[in-house]
């Protein structure tokens, strides 16, 4: 599913944190840089499950509409605009809970 | 007033009889039978994952582990079986291959609970152990009924392969001996070899389960199928007390946001 070799950095606002099993999704609108006329495109990224972000130092209101947050993500293979999360930099700029440790992947 | 005294009487003694539970007939002998059992309380979860495992992400020291352990587990099957394992370990590259984007769904376990034996999955689990049976409840959705009160398997006519199969066990002094068989014919490593192993309907899992300190349960695990494998698979597994959290919140709820739906028999991605 996701390139785990290779990681993104969305730079965005929040549409919606879906706190849901089986994992929680962020969905965030990113301008095009180069265009920033042009409408935002949505991603959704991908975290582990409610609990997991819990033992994470996560909480369902962490995020909320609105929010400028910055997400480094590894992305989906097939080029959808999708990854799975590897931090999020909320809008006071800190990262959000405990990153996974450099180097972790999917099996 | 003693003929209304008599039947106050007779009232109190027939109403208590009426309305106590029967199971309170003999709640001396529970309770004492309740104290005799080891102190399993309290969340656990598997050591190789402890701070390791984030979502679908792991460490790379908890990844070497899990390779380690497979690596350990790799099942000696007979030459059947053995061309089985090449059957379906080919069919599973062959279609990996013609679409690497989207893997095939049959080799894994889909969204919800994990099959057999389940303990040693990513989650937190917890043990409930009383007279009658013990009881494991993960977080993802695995539920297992371990019978204790000296029942035997059922007839074979009366079983089929399931999800947990069917166990039994007894105590060997604070050793829980759990029996299984009627497992689905198969066996999954988790993350440990990544897919689903054939075996034959002889497949039969025996685990011996101890607290081996206050904060460690050790599983010691084998799998026997004398028409599969040509050896037993063993491994010592352990499970560490969970100390960073004290609530047990179910995770394998898949109607509520799955964004992994399967077509085709393939795995796909939704991303909005």
């Amino acid at each position: 599913m996701f390139d785990q070799t290779k990681q993104i950095t969305l730079v965005g606002t929040v549409k919606e944190f879906q706190w849901t099993n089986p994992h929680c999704w962020i969905q965030v609108l990113v301008p095009d840089p180069k265009d920033p006329q042009a409408a935002p495109v949505e991603w959704g990224v991908e975290m582990g499950a409610p609990v997991e972000l819990m033992r994470k130092g996560w909480k369902p209101s962490s995020l909320n509409p609105g929010d400028k947050v910055t997400i480094i993500a590894n992305p989906l293979r097939d080029g959808q605009p999708g990854g799975l999360v590897v931090s999020v930099t909320g809008p006071d700029g800190k990262i959000i809970g405990h990153p996974a440790a450099p180097g972790s992947r999917a099996p | 007033m003693r003929v209304r005294g008599a039947l106050i009487a007779v009232f109190v003694l027939f109403g208590c009889a009426l309305f106590t539970p029967a199971q309170n007939l003999n709640s001396k002998a529970r309770v004492g039978a309740f104290a005799k059992l080891p102190d399993w309380s309290g969340m656990w979860e598997p050591d190789i994952f402890v701070g390791q495992a984030d979502g679908q992400q792991f460490s790379e020291e908890a990844l070497r582990k899990m390779k380690a352990r497979a690596e350990a587990l790799r099942p000696s099957f007979t030459p059947e079986y053995q061309t089985k394992y090449e059957q379906i370990r080919k069919s599973i590259e062959a279609a990996i291959s013609a679409d690497p984007l989207h893997p095939p769904a049959t080799h894994q376990p889909l969204c919800g609970s994990p099959p057999f034996p389940a303990t040693f999955t990513p989650g937190m689990f917890e043990w409930r152990v009383t007279p009658e049976e013990t009881t494991f409840i993960s977080t993802v959705g695995a539920v297992r009924h371990i019978y204790t009160d000296g029942r035997s398997h059922p007839p074979k006519d009366l079983l089929w392969p399931t999800l947990m199969g069917d166990s039994i066990a007894h105590w060997e002094g604070d050793t829980l001996v759990v029996d299984t068989i009627a497992t689905k014919r198969r066996i999954y490593m988790g993350e440990l070899t990544g897919f689903f192993m054939p075996m034959s309907d002889q497949l039969h899992f025996t685990e011996r389960i101890r607290m081996v300190n206050h904060d460690a349960i050790q599983i010691d695990y084998t799998v026997e199928d004398p028409v599969a494998l040509t050896k037993p698979i063993h491994t010592v597994m352990t499970q560490t007390r969970v100390t960073d959290f004290d609530r047990m919140l179910e995770e394998a709820d898949c109607e509520e946001n799955e964004r992994d739906p399967v077509v085709n028999g393939r795995f796909t991605t939704v991303t909005h």
